[in-house]
């Protein structure tokens, strides 16, 4: 395979807070490699946003500290740079993607203003290049007119045009990573399917990388080359997107998939996983997973699996998954029913 | 067939806008415009669209949480615009809903007994307070909940365990409908399918009757049996869920099922991706309202209204592409 262009090795941010250490991001590892889309999936709280802040620099200092780990890229460790440096990177070389457009835009400055800012700062162009481009620009996320909406302010725009804006404003400076968190979730799913599309071809004719994350299988299954799940601030699967949906191994992995009503298959009830996440400041020991996993027994509870190699390129975290293999053969559910508990 | 528990003919609600120093009324948001369809007892009714087609307004004015501006809402065989407040209270007893965020639906200074137990009271179901906490507690067993939760607040319990408490709290009057306003749209995936799963069971064991009103339609086709799309303050289609699913007619379902991601990467889909967004409810287009964004659009649409018929069994569309 190519060379790696972001490796991220046992990452750990934590936030010290009054009431403990919260540990959003506990040893995280991956790579992303150029041109592909990895996808990190995982639900509210599992650390996948914070992983991504930690690698643009984002996270607020105090409470948030990146505690460990190295965030390799372009030969460097952006844990260690100084601050100047990575303003170099960040918007440059590195762009970002928020869920909702209307509070990452500044209000009081015109689409156009927003857009320039970027290409001023790290193009050293004039304003009236500026401008071209950022017409250029929005030219090529498919926003209709737009000489006329470079005027405009983010309040004229519907939420489905306004994440154009933010497309448009983080590609503006050609960046080789795309980092979009949760970019479609604030969006009707016929807006979702333009955009998702609209970052696809993007993808195709810039040949930057993207990690897109998100809480839809959906929207994973759809974008992702590779994907890697999180739950409570780790990673528990790893691997390409096909494996990863025709082969679950993390029983939260599979827990996931057969809790989602599928369009083509009709079951008359969800395997529903039991349980909410565990609180950041009181996680469990062991398995970070063994208050919910079905599976869970002896070692589960006193310690924390590695995240090894299943069978060539499938990373999991669970000590029981070749148990889940056979409990799969047999065609059988690992989630008893929750509904009514009687 | 079962008969209608819930008839809701020719529903209109309007909300005005209004501008200038002396807030005149210039104009008015046709949130829901002109809506019929029925609820037949014991079947899950879905109803599905995308933000501001109506979807939830439609909800309220049927509970008259929001006062119609016209049509009428028929539950077993009474017209529910009709009654002064005091039968409004009782006839609220058989008809709850379900909020979507169950964190802005619980009062906060309130322990769950009384949440859950303040329409008992409301309603005069119990007679004191060891009858109300004797109740309270049979029905937290109902959505899977312990009487160790009696004495907590809302803020204590995670958002599952939230929307579990606010579908007791609807259960509480043992009514006969129940409009779930978008109920697990708030909720992590793993959460979600508990409670599906709950509203299902007491579905069966209760012998309820609910709208379910989502934009997820992967979600409403799981628990539903009949579905209406809605598009702008109209019902563009409504069907049996199956029926939806296969032979999706009005175009806008088509792309509406075709913009749905699906959790199988080996899949391709040939989608339909719509150009533009949803047009404003205050200004909506003439004739056909998805007459801009429709990829099938001809002469009639723009001008002339679709009429809502029936074309096959039971499959009711408002297309011109029927008459074609």
């Amino acid at each position: 395979m190519a060379e790696k262009l972001v490796e991220v090795k046992n990452l750990k941010t934590y936030f010290y807070v009054e009431e403990g250490v919260v540990k959003a991001v506990d040893g995280v590892d991956f790579e992303i490699y150029p041109g592909e889309t990895l996808g990190v999936v995982g639900e509210s709280g599992c650390g996948k946003s914070v992983t991504s802040l930690s690698i643009m620099r984002l996270v607020e200092s105090p409470p948030g500290r990146i505690e460990a780990g190295e965030i390799n890229f372009g030969g460097r460790d952006l844990t260690k740079i100084p601050e100047k440096e990575m303003r170099k990177i960040r918007g440059n070389d590195i762009s970002m993607i928020f869920q909702e457009p209307m509070t990452s835009l500044n209000p009081v400055y015109t689409v156009g203003d927003q857009i320039m800012e970027a290409i001023i700062l790290h193009k050293q162009v004039d304003r009236k290049e500026a401008r071209r481009q950022a017409i250029d620009m929005l030219t090529k996320v498919g926003i209709p007119l737009p000489e006329q909406r470079v005027d405009e302010y983010p309040h004229q725009l519907s939420g489905g045009m306004r994440q154009r804006v933010m497309i448009a404003m983080a590609l503006s400076c050609d960046p080789q990573l795309l980092i979009a968190d949760e970019p479609t979730t604030a969006l009707d799913v016929t807006i979702q399917a333009q955009i998702l599309e609209l970052m696809n071809s993007l993808k195709e004719s810039y040949g930057m990388s993207i990690m897109m994350i998100t809480h839809d299988l959906g929207v994973i299954a759809e974008v992702s080359d590779r994907v890697a799940v999180m739950y409570a601030g780790k990673v528990v699967e790893y691997t390409d997107v096909n494996t990863l949906f025709e082969d679950p191994k993390h029983p939260y992995t599979w827990g996931l998939m057969n809790s989602i009503p599928k369009l083509d298959k009709d079951v008359d009830r969800l395997e529903a996983i039991p349980g909410s996440v565990p609180s950041p400041l009181n996680f469990p020991d062991g398995c970070k997973f063994n208050t919910r996993c079905p599976l869970a027994e002896g070692k589960c509870y006193d310690q924390e699996p590695p995240l090894e190699d299943a069978d060539g390129n499938h990373m999991v975290r669970c000590w029981r998954y070749k148990d889940l293999e056979e409990i799969k053969k047999r065609g059988e559910r690992i989630y008893e029913d929750r509904g009514v508990q009687k | 067939m079962a008969e209608n528990l819930l008839e809701v003919n020719n529903l209109k609600k309007y909300f005005p806008v209004k501008a200038g120093i002396f807030k005149r009324t210039v104009d008015y948001v046709k949130a829901v415009d002109d809506i019929s369809f029925a609820v037949k007892k014991g079947e899950t009714l879905g109803l599905v669209g995308e933000s501001g087609c109506g979807k939830s307004t439609t909800g309220r004015t049927i509970l008259r949480l929001l006062e119609a501006t016209a049509g009428e809402v028929i539950f077993e065989g009474k017209s529910v615009m009709d009654l002064d407040k005091k039968d409004l209270r009782a006839i609220r007893r058989d008809m709850q809903i379900i909020f979507q965020d169950p964190y802005a639906s619980l009062n906060p200074r309130m322990t769950v007994a009384d949440i859950v137990g303040e329409p008992l009271i409301i309603h005069k179901l119990v007679e004191n307070k060891e009858e109300k906490n004797e109740r309270v507690k049979e029905i937290l067993e109902n959505v899977g909940m312990g009487e160790e939760y009696m004495n907590r607040y809302p803020h204590e319990f995670s958002g599952g365990q939230r929307q579990r408490i606010g579908v007791a709290r609807a259960l509480a009057v043992d009514p006969k409908l129940i409009i779930a306003d978008e109920p697990v749209s708030a909720l992590d995936v793993s959460v979600q399918a508990q409670v599906i799963n709950l509203l299902q069971d007491l579905q069966k064991e209760f012998g309820l009757t609910y709208l379910f009103i989502a934009h997820d339609l992967s979600v409403v086709k799981h628990i539903s049996d009949r579905v209406a799309v809605m598009y702008l303050g109209k019902i563009v289609e409504l069907t049996d869920k199956k029926e939806l699913f296969k032979n999706p007619i009005h175009p806008y379902t088509q792309s509406l099922l075709s913009a749905i991601p699906e959790a199988d990467p080996r899949k391709k889909k040939d989608r339909i991706i719509l150009e533009g967004d949803v047009p404003s409810p205050v200004d909506p287009p003439s004739g056909c309202r998805f007459h801009p964004r429709c990829p099938k659009a001809f002469d009639p649409c723009p001008k002339v209204e679709p009429e809502f018929k029936e074309y096959g069994a039971e499959h009711f569309v408002a297309c011109h592409l029927l008459d074609k």
